[in-house]
């Protein structure tokens, strides 16, 4: 006989963001998902956002990578806890990677926890890692056509930052191309254009993160 | 993607509502996909019958069923349905303001069992 069932399946990955949710929750802290192609600044940007932040409130990150621990070391220089998370393969973070993470975290002291996903545009935007939000990072290098091309990431991403805006001289792109498609992809997109190489914007965006946490 | 992972729990999903009910048997599973979601239907497929071998369900039939996105032109008032990944502009009228629906990822439809 047939039975009529009418339920949302949730994957593995579902349960384990939403366990994840928690228990920020619980600790107060809240989460961004940093995601982007490789190369598109993502420690970088990091770098100079926890450069401003960290006299204004407590910062953690995570980051990913398939191997190596450079970034971590990048981030470690910056006196913030840090853990490098090696996916061994994986294109993307899943929550359970996050899940296991946090262990070496002190989630007492930490406020604002910063995830630098794997580069890539396609698979991280699928996976929940319990985050408060999403954020994308796109480099004017990658062109002007990546929004259309890629549009479940910018759909999911709450802002979207574009860097390396101080080499617009050098470039034949439209970052109105970028912002216009990117807004008819998800019209409540807040986007920010950056550079990580002479500061340009992160203050900006430094304030709205900390409108965000209060 | 993650079709192994989501493979995995649609077959919990399934072998529990079937035995919550008192029934013994999986004969078939319908479930729906949004067209806007990542999903591969083949590798969804592949890993669901890689996983019910040696469960209730291992004599099921998994069917996908794709769900398109719906929105109304706001330009030009046309109802639009596509079974795209997603669309920017109206097909009638060229406008970009499509108000596009998106389905839930993904659902288990109905069940049929004995
Ligand atoms: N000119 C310029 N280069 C940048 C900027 N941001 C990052 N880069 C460079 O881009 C490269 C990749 O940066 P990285 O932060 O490692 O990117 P990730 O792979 O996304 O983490 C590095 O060589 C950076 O120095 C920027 O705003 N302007
Ligand atoms: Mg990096
Ligand atoms: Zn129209």
């Amino acid at each position: 006989m047939k039975i009529k069932i009418a339920k949302k399946i949730f994957s593995e990955n579902d349960k384990i963001a939403d366990i994840n949710r928690e228990n920020f929750k619980r600790h107060k802290i809240f989460t961004i998902n940093l995601m982007g192609s490789p190369g598109a600044g993502k420690t970088s940007f990091l770098e100079k956002s926890i450069s401003l932040l960290k006299d204004k409130v407590q910062v953690g990150v995570i980051v990913g990578d398939i191997t190596g621990i450079d970034d971590a070391m990048r981030i470690n220089k910056l006196q913030v806890p840090v853990v490098q998370l090696n996916t061994g393969g994986a294109c993307h973070l899943d929550a359970n990677m996050i899940n296991n993470s946090l262990q070496d975290l002190p989630l007492e002291e930490i406020k604002l926890l910063f995830i630098e996903n794997v580069g890539n545009l396609v698979c991280p935007a699928d996976f929940d890692l319990g985050e408060n939000i999403k954020v994308t990072i796109l480099s004017l290098t990658e062109g002007d056509d990546k929004p259309l091309k890629y549009p479940l990431i910018f759909k999911k991403s709450s802002a979207l930052i574009i860097n390396k805006i101080d080499l617009i001289p050098f470039l034949e792109v439209s970052i109105d191309k970028i912002k216009k498609d990117c807004l008819l992809i998800n019209p409540t997109i807040k986007i920010f254009k950056v550079s990580c190489k002479n500061n340009e914007g992160i203050e900006n965006w430094v304030k709205w993160i900390m409108t965000m946490i209060l | 993607m993650h079709e192994l992972s989501i493979a995995y729990s649609l077959l919990n999903l399934a072998i529990e509502e079937c035995i919550k009910r008192g029934f013994s048997k999986i004969q078939k599973i319908k479930i729906t996909i949004s067209s806007a979601s990542n999903i591969m239907p083949e590798a969804l497929l592949f890993s669901f019958n890689a996983l019910k071998q040696e469960t209730i369900a291992q004599e099921s039939i998994l069917y996908i069923e794709k769900i398109p996105l719906s929105g109304i032109c706001q330009s030009c008032n046309t109802k639009i349905t596509t079974f795209k990944p997603f669309i920017i502009e109206c097909p009638v009228c060229h406008d970009n303001s499509l108000n596009l629906q998106i389905p839930d990822d993904l659902k288990i439809d109905e069940i049929e069992v004995t």
